[in-house]
């Protein structure tokens, strides 16, 4: 059942109208002016700039899906989640700079492509290895356990092994022409915007998917109470390390993903404190909702950078304003999270829900 | 309800039209706008604050002094604090402020951001001296003013193995051993290192494991008890000053009983405050004067660093504001260039001002600067300092060109 009232008038008959996406005429023009917004407007008319924040928004909520999963979904806490990207970027470039690839595989442009899915694999094995401890501790204690998936992960192995894979030093080079998605070469900052709309629509549809099929069910039971769901037959273990899968797979995907953005890799790129910022974005777009990843994570890149924009003129009167700038956007960071921890715990995702709501059931809300 | 009137009558209109201003770049012809990246809260704001200080003095007296030409500078400056996903979408917001160039920060970014910077044709002045970032065949718009990682790594070494080891009670006896400490995730730590070890090996050094200490590290028992098995004669420190002050005084407390080398972003002012009897006798590069010392130019930095930054107390201010004045001042030079020869493009100011130093005095203590278009490393010659007595001194002045002039023409460059 929809979470949205539908507007007055419109009723379900069978269940396939019930389980639709897109439930109503009004809904599908919607979706497909949105998708015309996404896919044709901003790629042919935003700026270098605004594209450049669109792909740090791609890149956020990717991260945070995983963690939407984990947190809001399946009710495990973590708190490790950049080591997830971390296994998906070194992965991904690992097969691209080092894996002896057929050369039509690498003609068609299929290497890279091949190597996100193989990064996401990846990641979602490490992850589940991380979630083992999961089937005897929970809460606080869990998130120490996700934790030390952080420092093992990127502290250690990637650091002291991975990186030194090939002699150069700690970071990977890739050099311009290496990331090639079919006939095109991924070099420019509109390239990297369409790879990951593609990538989010696909990762945010395979969860809706997801938490919608039994295996979602079983995951809220979880979280709701893990003893119930036990009681009713439910394989706790079980679905707690596929939580831990599909949020690592996810993860893998950002993390490849990300290395399109970038010339070089390495692990000052994966801090612990990004796992921290991922979390504070599902608290800020709400947990337990796809939606809340996706809005926190505009949210707390959009905001931040109008924020930037709204303080250069005055940085004309006080110069150290700019400077100062990151200490006034770890504050809001930080401030944002207590603000909707005390006034809209629900995140923005029910602030959309109620406003959706409001103009779906004009004139006659309730 | 009260609040919130206020909120939406005050708050919001005046965001709203701050927004509006910020979206409304003025273009002013007589200005060329500079981004610069800085970091006051990362990783590296133990020598980054003092840096990001010096920008902002060393632009006032480019102004102050005639500007580019009679332009002005527009400095555009920010913290990052060491992220490298902030560092990128802050590249992309000096582009849209039409900044003709940039003066970057850290290894992690300035490499990340390389190939981008070239598609842009933005000249990219970096406080990162990497190695990496010398070949113009592969990084034509990053420059620095001042003697790369890799070189200064050799040379220290190299004054080490002159003047230090002949007075060893092994000497002859034995090969020196000789170990690195640095954090291994860091790119800035790790740039050099091939290069320190081949150096090493020139020298005929025996190379223990290296040490991960972390830029956060305040306490490296544990890397210091395992050199000891090792038992070196020379340590080579990578990290900021910090980390490096930190594992030399536990190498101190634990009587390791090596000498140290380190890289310059670990070896300043703050050193012997820091480390204190533990860091004497520590050698250490120096890319220009330190704060305060006599040499043509010091007078301005220390007046400017007087006016625009009163709050900073003289004794606090670090050699790492000279290397921003050098950065800056060698901008600022391609640019006049540059623009007398036809304008102030990206490519102009690397092809007609950067690239036509030859021999160019910036003075505060900085080698001569000599840039081609087959070669970004401002000079072959590099002073090592040794910290002794209470005061900074020359130990010698390496000349890597001149004692290896084969491998600095043909190997060297890019490492």
């Amino acid at each position: 059942m929809s979470t949205t009232f539908l507007p007055c008038g419109d009723y379900h008959e069978n269940y396939r109208q019930d389980h639709a996406w897109w439930q109503t005429k009004l809904i599908k023009g919607k979706m497909i002016l949105l998708f015309a917004i996404l896919f044709l407007y901003i790629p042919l008319f935003a700026d270098s700039y605004w594209i450049s924040v669109c792909n740090q928004i791609g890149y956020t909520v990717l991260g945070t899906l995983g963690v939407q999963l984990l947190i809001g979904f399946c009710g495990q806490l973590t708190l490790g989640h950049a080591a997830f990207l971390a296994v998906g970027a070194y992965t991904s470039t690992l097969l691209v700079l080092e894996f002896p690839w057929p050369g039509v595989l690498v003609d068609l442009g299929l290497a890279y492509p091949i190597s996100i899915l193989l990064a996401a694999v990846a990641a979602g094995l490490w992850s589940v290895l991380f979630g083992l401890p999961s089937a005897k501790v929970k809460g606080f204690y869990l998130i120490l356990t996700t934790m030390a998936a952080q420092f093992i992960t990127v502290d250690f192995v990637i650091t002291q092994y991975v990186s030194q894979i090939g002699g150069r030093g700690q970071a990977f080079s890739l050099p311009p022409g290496t990331i090639k998605v079919g006939p095109w070469v991924i070099d420019s900052d509109v390239k990297v915007y369409l790879m990951m709309l593609v990538l989010v629509v696909a990762c945010i549809t395979g969860i809706l998917n997801l938490v919608r099929s039994r295996v979602g069910r079983a995951w809220i039971a979880i979280r709701d109470n893990d003893i119930s769901a036990e009681v009713m037959g439910i394989n706790v273990v079980k679905y707690k390390l596929l939580a831990f899968f599909a949020a690592g797979f996810i993860g893998g995907i950002a993390g490849a993903f990300w290395i399109s953005n970038l010339a070089a890799v390495s692990p000052e790129h994966f801090p612990w404190f990004w796992s921290l910022w991922l979390v504070g974005v599902i608290l800020i777009g709400g947990v337990g909702s796809i939606h809340g990843a996706v809005f926190g994570s505009i949210f707390m890149v959009v905001v931040m950078e109008l924020l930037q924009l709204a303080v250069i003129p005055l940085a004309d009167t006080y110069p150290k304003l700019l400077m100062d700038f990151l200490f006034i956007k770890e504050a809001a960071f930080g401030l944002a999270i207590c603000v909707f921890l005390i006034f809209e715990p629900n995140g923005l995702a029910y602030r959309w829900w109620q406003v959706k709501n409001y103009f779906n059931l004009w004139p006659f809300s309730y | 309800m009260k609040m919130h009137n206020i909120w939406s009558k005050i708050f919001i209109p005046l965001f709203a039209i701050a927004l509006v201003a910020g979206f409304c770049f003025p273009a002013n012809a007589e200005q060329i706008n500079v981004g610069a990246l800085n970091d006051m809260t990362g990783a590296t704001s133990d020598v980054g604050k003092d840096y990001a200080l010096g920008i902002g003095e060393a632009i006032h007296y480019v102004n102050d002094t005639g500007g580019i030409n009679g332009k002005k500078i527009k400095l555009y400056q920010f913290d990052y604090g060491y992220r490298v996903p902030e560092a990128l979408t802050k590249y992309n917001l000096f582009k849209r402020l039409n900044c003709v160039a940039v003066l970057g920060w850290g290894t992690g970014d300035t490499e990340a951001l390389s190939p981008t910077v070239t598609k842009d044709k933005i000249p990219y002045v970096s406080a990162s001296y990497s190695g990496h970032l010398t070949d113009p065949k592969k990084t034509p718009y990053n420059i620095f003013m001042a003697t790369d990682y890799s070189s200064n790594a050799r040379a220290a070494i190299t004054a080490w193995f002159d003047k230090k080891w002949p007075q060893h009670e092994d000497y002859g006896k034995r090969k020196p051993r000789f170990a690195c400490c640095y954090m291994f995730a860091s790119p800035y730590c790790s740039a050099p290192i091939k290069a320190v070890k081949d150096q090493a090996e020139i020298l005929g050094f025996e190379i223990g494991s290296d040490q991960d200490v972390s830029l956060f590290a305040v306490d490296t028992k544990s890397q210091i008890l395992a050199l000891k098995k090792f038992d070196p004669d020379l340590v080579w420190h990578g990290n900021t000053v910090m980390s490096v002050s930190a594992t030399l005084r536990d190498a101190y407390a634990l009587d390791l009983g090596a000498a140290h080398i380190i890289n310059n972003w670990g070896f300043d002012e703050n050193l012997p405050r820091l480390a204190g009897e533990a860091a004497e006798g520590a050698m250490g590069v120096a890319p220009c004067a330190f704060f305060g010392e006599d040499v043509p130019l010091m007078d301005k930095v220390v007046e400017y660093a007087k006016k625009y930054n009163p709050g900073v107390p003289r004794e606090k201010r670090l050699i790492h504001t000279v290397q921003a004045w050098a950065n800056v001042l060698g901008l600022a030079e391609a640019m006049k260039r540059a623009d007398k020869a036809g304008g102030l493009g990206g490519e102009n100011i690397v092809k007609k001002g950067f690239e036509t130093m030859r021999g160019y005095e910036i003075g505060l203590g900085v080698p001569p600067v000599t840039l081609t278009a087959d070669d970004h490393r401002i000079a072959g010659k590099v002073s090592i300092y040794e910290w002794k007595d209470g005061e900074f001194s020359v130990v010698k002045d390496v000349d890597l060109a001149g004692r290896w002039p084969e491998k600095w023409e043909n190997e060297w460059m890019g490492w």
